[in-house]
């Protein structure tokens, strides 16, 4: 199982423009980046960021396909000629790529408070709310109008969070309630990264919440934070989120654990592509100006970048030597 | 017999003797009957004893001092001089007839006040608390393997510990204290530019802006004067203060709406 996880590591294509969400958020950004040149900062969707970060996210068949607690089944036996296995493995790798599309990381949503009607006269007629939810099948939820009569008359579009708990209620999504667990809140957040189970809170915000909600976001940057503290990037590596993790913590320049983890790792590729991506969204900074003039590459980029850009310029340091002492003994042996 | 009485002619009289004990629970059968009683006919009736005699109920327990707490519980001596590393339920026998035990266990195990014989793994540690932070106990009730509750006739709980024992579990599974597997939920691929009228700021209308009102007959407006010359045509014989225009307006005022007004109603 081994070789065929380094197969996978092998046969990965450089790739690749995926996930092709918020088409017209993408073409508007395309459009201002071809018509400004460099001066804009990358954003998350594009080609060169999105090929950097599923490098750096890895391909762990085993990790991707482990068994969970489900319903029990007896196990099922397939004999296979060479051939038919190198089949099944492609197509195994092309599963796990689809279940590697990182999710969208979005600004959060503006909020609605359009009035659409004032009719006084309706006052002290009712004593409760009423929303109407625009039924029609066909249309997306976001193009469904849903508006509110209050008691006093007026006739707004529904909040956000009401549109959500309305569409659930009609068009129920699994694994989504209509009212969010309580696991969600901050106090207890806690008890759940204390289980290391940071994975399985994020697919649960995935399937609880919208992308560009103030929630979906804020559980997030907890889980990304509680991460970064405790230096548990392995529990994200080859799963959905690892993507995001790493534009969250390059956007705010607190590389420096993550960096520290490749290289105790001997994953000197993902240091040199983080910090290329680095520099791509901070073309201001010290480390890419000498990079750039230097034409650095390797051990040297990771050095330079550790010397300005880093606090813990010392244990990069340490690694680094720990790791070429270990190239130096694999060669000589 | 005395002189001057008369003697009394009885028909017949049953001779004074004691009374069987047959006899007697004849008489009370025929009484039970005629009331329709609920007690059974053939049930001989207790000797009732006078008050001193009556046993003296016994103590009542004293509260467990895991009440506030119940997850210590599991982590003290007594525990695991008790069970050891075994869940609570291992070695638990349920007492039924025949080889098949019923597919329901009982329906609880304390019946108006007193415990049943032979009680279940739960109901007979007053310890245990089913709780949704005592999270080892809960543990113990689910499947390692699959993840699913136990059923009933598994574990031997009565059929209400196994209620509180879901709840308790389903609350632990939200608070985020037990692990629950979530479905794959594959990434959203809508357009979220929220740009579309639902989502969006749309312009509001000119009617919602401040100063003015939704409806213009919201505040008194005075009727259109064409309106009121045509009135004041009409019923020009019969007004009584024709020259002022305040009565004349008073006046038409008291004439039914005009019907751009009754429409908007």
């Amino acid at each position: 199982m081994a070789a065929l996880a380094a197969r996978a590591r092998a046969a990965r294509p450089w790739r690749v423009w995926r996930a092709p969400w918020g088409c017209a958020a993408r073409r508007g950004l395309a459009e201002e980046a071809a018509g400004e040149g460099k001066a804009t900062v990358p954003a998350f969707t594009d080609e060169a960021v999105q090929t950097l970060l599923y490098k750096m996210t890895g391909l762990d068949l085993q990790k991707v396909f482990r068994p969970v607690r489900q319903e029990l089944k007896p196990p099922k036996y397939k004999l296979m000629t060479e051939a038919q296995l190198e089949e099944a493995t492609r197509k195994a790798i092309e599963e796990a790529k689809e279940k590697l599309t990182m999710p969208p990381v979005l600004k959060e949503r503006e909020p609605i408070n359009d009035v659409l009607a004032d009719d006084k006269f309706l006052e002290g007629t009712e004593t409760t709310k009423y929303v109407f939810t625009d039924l029609t099948y066909s249309i997306p939820h976001r193009e469904r109008f849903i508006v509110v009569r209050e008691p006093n008359g007026v006739l707004r579009k529904a909040t956000w969070e009401e549109r959500d708990r309305m569409i659930q209620i009609f068009f129920p999504k699994e694994g989504r309630r209509v009212i969010p667990p309580v696991m969600f809140k901050d106090e207890h957040l806690v008890t759940v990264f204390q289980q290391d189970r940071h994975e399985d809170i994020l697919n649960r915000c995935i399937a609880q919440f919208e992308p560009d909600s103030p929630d979906y976001i804020r559980v997030h940057h907890r889980t990304y934070d509680d991460i970064d503290k405790h230096a548990k990037y392995d529990l994200l590596r080859s799963t959905r989120h690892f993507g995001g993790m790493v534009w969250y913590l390059v956007n705010r320049k607190k590389t420096d654990g993550l960096l520290l983890d490749m290289i105790n790792r001997d994953l000197l590729d993902d240091a040199t592509s983080l910090i290329t991506l680095y520099h791509m969204l901070h073309p201001e900074c010290q480390s890419a100006k000498e990079a750039k003039e230097g034409k650095l590459q390797g051990v040297d980029l990771i050095k330079v970048f550790a010397r300005t850009e880093t606090q813990k310029e010392g244990y990069i340091q340490l690694a680094l030597q720990a790791y070429e002492e270990a190239m130096a003994t694999s060669t000589a042996s | 017999m005395r002189s001057g009485e008369r003697r009394r002619i009885t028909r017949w009289r049953l001779p004074p003797l004691p009374l069987m004990c047959e006899a007697k629970m004849a008489l009370r059968l025929g009484a039970a009957l005629l009331r329709g009683a609920g007690r059974r006919l053939w049930a001989r009736e207790a000797p009732r004893l006078c008050g001193s005699e009556t046993a003296s109920k016994p103590p009542p327990a004293p509260p467990s001092p895991y009440q506030e707490r119940p997850w210590e519980y599991l982590e003290s001596e007594e525990y695991r001089a008790a069970y050891g590393d075994k869940p609570v339920w291992e070695g638990y026998r349920r007492n039924h007839k025949g080889a098949v035990p019923p597919q329901r266990t009982r329906r609880a195990c304390v019946r108006k006040g007193k415990p049943v014989g032979n009680p279940c793994p739960i109901c007979r540690d007053r310890n245990l608390h089913v709780h949704f932070r005592n999270v080892k106990l809960l543990d113990q009730f689910i499947c390692p393997h699959s993840g699913v509750i136990f059923h009933p006739t598994h574990t031997g709980v009565c059929m209400k510990q196994h209620k509180l024992l879901t709840k308790a579990i389903e609350q632990a599974q939200d608070h985020g204290l037990l692990w629950l597997q979530v479905p794959y939920v594959p990434v959203p691929r809508d357009d979220f530019s929220n740009r579309h009228a639902a989502v969006g700021r749309t312009p509001a209308a000119p009617a919602l802006a401040p100063g003015r009102l939704w409806y213009p007959w919201y505040e008194r407006q005075p009727p259109p004067p064409a309106a009121l010359a045509r009135l004041r045509r009409l019923y020009k014989g019969s007004l009584r203060e024709e020259a002022a225009p305040a009565a004349a307006g008073a006046t038409a005022d008291g004439s039914p709406a005009p019907p751009s007004q009754g429409g908007a109603e």
